[in-house]
């Protein structure tokens, strides 16, 4: 028979040893079973703050995890979304959105009286597992089987891994047919030969593998599977690779959806992924915002990117982000040109701009990234060009090597806890300038025989408006909803509205609300909705 | 004891013979051309049937053709009810997954029944004449139809049962905030005369500009700014309704609302750029079930889609930002399938949505066209034209019709009536089955022209043959062996926006049964122009097998032995021929 009284210490004991454990050893990313292991035990160490739930179970068995953190009832609590792992090389994303949630359970958890979030740590786990895995090469797909040169085969040309060294980079062929030249700041990088300068090329550069179906392509149909940030409906990439057939196609990308269309009460989405709004913010453009279908930010949403972004650059004391808006299928520019929310994104990291001895720093990205490697130390870098036998080549000279895949888009791990702190410090300062919808300046006047007028402003106590320009046209943000309720038989409206929808309300704004009554007793007003929170008042009317 | 008996075994008889006895007995009738002239299932086309009607009857359609329907259902809609699809083709012949098949669905929009009557109509056409019509038999021989009676099954329900306007509700029966405040659907219609329509609320007022027709009580004049009136003016209230949520306004949040012809995932945009997008591409449980069932059959060459009304056979592109998806080789055979819709259907007009219509994002045909490459049409049935079968005929002539030909069925008459808000109104108006419905007895004459429309687009899916398998001789035991392959029909195997985006593979021709030494497409006969494929020629691969043409295939073979020639295409078909 099982012992409660001895298995509970037992237990107990094993479970401290196991997250101390975890604490004190920790050198590299989390993969997805040791990154659901934390959540896990997060969700029980505060259980009372936070609500675990599964989002759906993907093609490739694994679970998506929605973490909400949120003291009492979150439904009517102004809420940020936090949505990370949408793109399958950026590691970074899942470890970070885990301890911001951490940091906001642990030292801030008084955020969470006003303020609700919704944390998806990880919506591409197929594709982040190839980070931990044998071989190591980019992957953005989910499991299911895609024919992405669209010939009727599928998965019919893999990479292959020709110098054995658990690594997938770039073959450079020597060969006056290719368009490649060796770079003249570092020659283990090759650069596209510019004929303007004289240039002719010599090298073929392709990835890592063999043309496995003879037609002409290298890797083109390997296990590709369908991207989560291909196939959202904004800019959606049509037949492309990784988008699949249709946009929301998969499973993950629609849970997430069916769960952010429920939760009324979310007013930002921050998406942790390649896109970047806060370094740079989204530039304005009249023709693109004027077009039935807007490809361009809007005009007021465009001032108050870059106000935050203002803000992100101070507290993140970040510089120099490469400049990136999104591929089209993404989740971020989906989350504001389909959504409406304020949509703010960062990778969180970059590679820093080193500058040599000259003290100028590479345009090329490659080059720049070496310098940096260098300088902090960071080991195996680059894999050395080493001649393989190739048999699509068997007369020319065939090297593999390259930068080692992750290296360029990932920091090393033990900068993620410091990068994790400072995300956290920019967003508890977005919950802090958050839509707060009160009352203020009640007043009741009589005017005699039994009639009374009320006057109330409705103020937006927050910096940021209750909602974007964009979100003014969604019917999935709610209007402010200005109401007088629970009227006794008695009482009668003489003049105003029993409830009045608002538009919006811009940030440190109010509108004042006035009525007659006539009747005495009890009466209350209501303003607010979902997402800027409801405030309420009771008049005693005589 | 013995009268029991004699029940029981004509109740045994019942049983066991429900069919034969639905049919009458062949002295007592005369055949009418170009129907099924004593079917084994009987179905009134003179009235509507509801979800579960049409269930029932394409229940009893497939019991009745166990070798030539398979009924099953494709999902289920938003509140649980299955969406039934028949497979009509003659399943003794061929294999029915292989042959290129024609999908049919209806009803999209709830309030735009008539689809559903034509899809049962067809089913019931196509089973009840196949063995009797060379045509229709040979048509399921070589075809198979995807015939789907509706796809928003919950909401037809309600546009039957409930009280709705001829236009509503459109949507499906998901609840949505439509005038966002945080509440469902919270304000609808309300049947205030209980004639299970929503008619129209007036008002008698000394301000007003409408007047009683004083010819025809049923109609309302409106006021000229030169007229002198003495009678009583009155004014017009809107659809039947009450406040029913205190908040000043009436009927503006009612059931839905969302289209779910907004669903589709082509050039898909969200509500604030396209009114009616619910919430992303296929978010509707009834668009995400056709799709799923689209994009596994591959074999899908044509679709039919049926709406109502206005008399309408439309095309994409549904919006004008997509003109560029639709190229000129496409749209010829777009024409010459419309243009022939417009003999076949008198009073409708061939057209294109983003022009002659409106222009709209994710919309059904674009999605199946832009997204799938299949050729696809939406008809709009019912059309003015029908009341009179006159073009010109007139203001009054729904009235007229009304009076002269439904003996005042389509009109609720005006009743005084007490409103919460408006105090004493009067409540009247056409009913919901009227303007957009067809009126019972020419609805079998309308389905039966959709569907020889949808007959006319089927036959011109793909036929592909192995029209010549010639043999040449070459020195050193070797042979040339030449395929032609015909394709006698409007449509290619891959429509042009297929060939674009490589949405369906491309067509494999092979050979078996002899050593290949080498394979090439023949694009010049005479002047012996090829295109040697060098990889793996045993099968070739071939992107088109075009239109009303011929493609042939060339194989340098060793030895004498006999060979099989293969042709597998989604859309083509799977054909083989042995070498003589």
């Amino acid at each position: 028979m099982f012992n409660k009284k001895q298995t509970l210490p037992y237990f107990l004991g094993l479970l401290i040893c196991i997250t101390s454990l975890q604490i004190s050893a920790q050198s590299d990313y989390s993969n997805y079973s040791k990154l659901s292991q934390k959540i896990k035990s997060l969700h029980s160490n505060y259980s009372s703050l936070s609500k675990l739930e599964v989002l759906t179970t993907t093609v490739g068995g694994h679970k998506i995890w929605a973490l909400t953190l949120s003291r009492g009832n979150a439904k009517n609590k102004p809420a940020i979304a936090i949505v990370s792992g949408v793109d399958g090389k950026h590691i970074l994303g899942p470890e970070m959105a885990v301890n911001i949630a951490e940091n906001i359970l642990k030292n801030h958890a008084d955020v969470l009286e006003n303020t609700a979030f919704y944390i998806f740590p990880n919506m591409s786990p197929n594709a982040t597992e190839n980070y931990f895995s044998s071989l190591k090469h980019y992957k953005n797909g989910n499991a299911k089987n895609t024919d992405d040169d669209r010939d009727g085969a599928v998965n019919e040309d893999p990479f292959d891994d020709l110098n054995k060294d658990g690594l997938i980079t770039m073959m450079r062929i020597e060969d006056p047919t290719g368009a490649y030249i060796l770079h003249k700041e570092d020659e283990r990088i090759l650069t596209m030969a510019d004929k303007n300068e004289g240039q002719l090329g010599k090298y073929k550069l392709i990835s890592e593998g063999i043309d496995n179906d003879k037609d002409g392509k290298f890797n083109e149909d390997r296990k590709g599977g369908i991207a989560f940030n291909k196939n959202f409906s904004y800019k959606y990439p049509y037949f492309k690779p990784g988008a699949g057939e249709h946009a929301i196609s998969e499973k993950e990308n629609r849970a997430l959806l069916d769960f952010l269309y429920e939760k009324w009460n979310i007013f930002s989405i921050i998406t942790l992924g390649p896109e970047n709004n806060l370094s740079a913010p989204l530039k304005f453009n009249a023709g693109g915002a004027k077009k039935r279908v807007v490809t361009s930010i809007l005009k007021e949403d465009a001032a108050l990117n870059k106000y935050l972004s203002g803000k992100y650059t101070k507290i993140t004391g970040t510089k120099d982000a490469p400049v990136s808006t999104g591929k089209g299928g993404d989740f971020f520019q989906w989350s504001y040109f389909h959504f409406g929310k304020l949509a703010l994104s960062t990778p969180g990291w970059w590679v820093p701009k080193v500058k040599d001895s000259a003290k100028k720093a590479s345009k090329n990205k490659y080059v720049n990234y070496l310098r940096w490697a260098k300088k902090e130390n960071i080991a195996n870098a680059f894999v050395d060009w080493t001649s393989v036998n190739h048999p699509d080549f068997p007369n020319q000279k065939v090297e593999v090597g390259g930068i080692s895949p992750y290296k360029m888009y990932n920091p090393p791990f033990k900068m993620v806890t410091e990068i994790s702190k400072k995300h956290t410090d920019f967003i508890l300062e977005i919950a802090k300038i958050q839509p707060n919808i009160t009352l203020q300046n009640l007043k009741t006047e009589s005017l005699g025989n039994g009639i009374n007028r009320i006057t109330v402003d409705v103020h937006n106590k927050g910096l940021l408006p209750t909602h974007t320009e964009m979100g003014k046209r969604s019917r999935w943000l709610r209007k402010i909803k200005v109401a007088l309720v629970n009227l006794n038989k008695n009482q009668q409206i003489i003049s105003g509205r029993k409830i009045t929808l608002v538009t919006s309300i811009d940030g440190d704004s109010s509108q004042q609300f006035t009525w007659l009554i006539k009747g005495k007793g009890t009466i209350r007003v209501e303003a607010g909705t979902s997402h800027t929170g409801i405030d309420t008042a009771t008049i005693n009317l005589k | 004891m013995k009268i029991n008996r004699h029940i029981l075994k004509s109740l045994l008889l019942l049983f066991l013979f429900p069919l034969a006895i639905g049919a009458q007995n062949s002295t007592e009738i005369f055949r009418a051309a170009g129907s099924p002239h004593n079917p084994k299932v009987k179905i009134s086309f003179n009235r509507y049937y509801t979800t579960e009607g049409l269930a029932t009857l394409s229940k009893k359609i497939a019991a009745a053709h166990p070798n030539l329907v398979k009924r099953k259902s494709i999902g289920k809609s938003a509140k649980g009810k299955d969406i039934w699809m028949l497979a009509v083709t003659n399943y003794k012949k061929g294999n029915a997954d292989r042959k290129p098949a024609f999908y049919v669905d209806g009803n999209i929009h709830s309030n735009e029944i008539q689809g559903g009557e034509i899809s049962i109509y067809t089913a019931w056409y196509l089973t009840e004449n196949f063995g009797d019509n060379e045509y229709i038999t040979k048509l399921l021989n070589d075809r198979v139809f995807y015939i789907v009676p509706t796809i928003n099954p919950d909401a037809r329900n309600d546009y039957m049962k409930e009280p709705n306007t001829a236009h509503s509700p459109r949507s499906g029966m998901i609840s949505l905030d439509d005038d966002r405040d945080g509440l469902f659907d919270e304000d609808g219609y309300d049947d205030i005369n209980g004639d299970g329509s929503i008619t129209r609320m007036r008002r008698k007022n000394p301000h007003g500009n409408y007047i009683v027709d004083p010819q025809d009580p049923r109609k309302m004049i409106q006021i000229g700014p030169d007229d002198v009136v003495t009678t009583q003016r009155y004014e017009y209230l809107g659809n039947e309704g009450i406040d029913n949520d205190g908040d000043g306004r009436i009927n503006e949040d009612t059931h839905g609302y969302y289209d779910p012809n907004r669903d589709w995932g082509w050039k898909w945009q969200p509500d604030y750029i396209q009114r009616g997008a619910y919430k992303h591409p296929f978010s509707l449980p009834e668009t995400r079930a056709v799709a799923d069932f689209v994009l596994a059959h591959p074999n899908i060459a044509g679709a039919q889609s049926f709406h109502n009304s206005g008399g309408m056979i439309l095309r994409g592109p549904g919006a004008q930002e997509d003109l560029a998806t639709y190229n000129r080789a496409d749209i010829r055979i777009y024409d010459a399938i419309g243009k022939k819709g417009e003999k076949m259907l008198p009073g409708y007009r061939y057209l294109t949505v983003y022009k002659d219509l409106y222009s709209v994002f994710g919309g059904e045909l674009d999605w199946f066209y832009g997204s799938r490459g299949i050729y696809t049409f939406t008809n709009e049935i019912f059309t003015a034209f029908a009341y009179y079968k006159d073009k010109n005929g007139g203001r009054n002539q729904q009235y007229d019709f009304d009076k002269d030909l439904l003996m005042n069925d389509a009109f609720t008459p005006w009743k005084e009536f007490d409103h919460p808000t408006y105090g004493k109104i009067e409540v009247g108006g056409f009913k919901k089955n009227f303007g957009r419905a067809t009126p019972g007895f020419m609805l079998e004459e309308e389905a039966h022209r959709n569907m020889a429309f949808t007959f006319y687009h089927a036959y011109h899916m793909p036929n592909i043959t192995i029209a010549d398998i010639s043999e040449k001789k070459l020195s050193g035991g070797l042979k040339e062996v030449t395929v032609t392959i015909k394709n006698d029909r409007l449509m290619p195997t891959h429509a042009s926006q297929d060939l674009k985006y490589n949405i369906t593979r491309p067509d494999y021709i092979s050979i078996s049964g002899v050593k290949v030494l080498a394979g090439m497409l023949v694009t010049d006969v005479d002047f012996n122009v090829t295109k040697e494929q060098k990889v793996n020629p045993k099968k070739m691969r071939v992107r088109n097998i075009p239109g009303s043409s011929v493609i042939r295939i060339r194989w340098i073979v060793k030895g004498n032995a006999k060979f099989t020639v293969t042709v597998d295409s989604e859309k083509g078909g799977f054909i083989t021929k042995k070498s003589k």
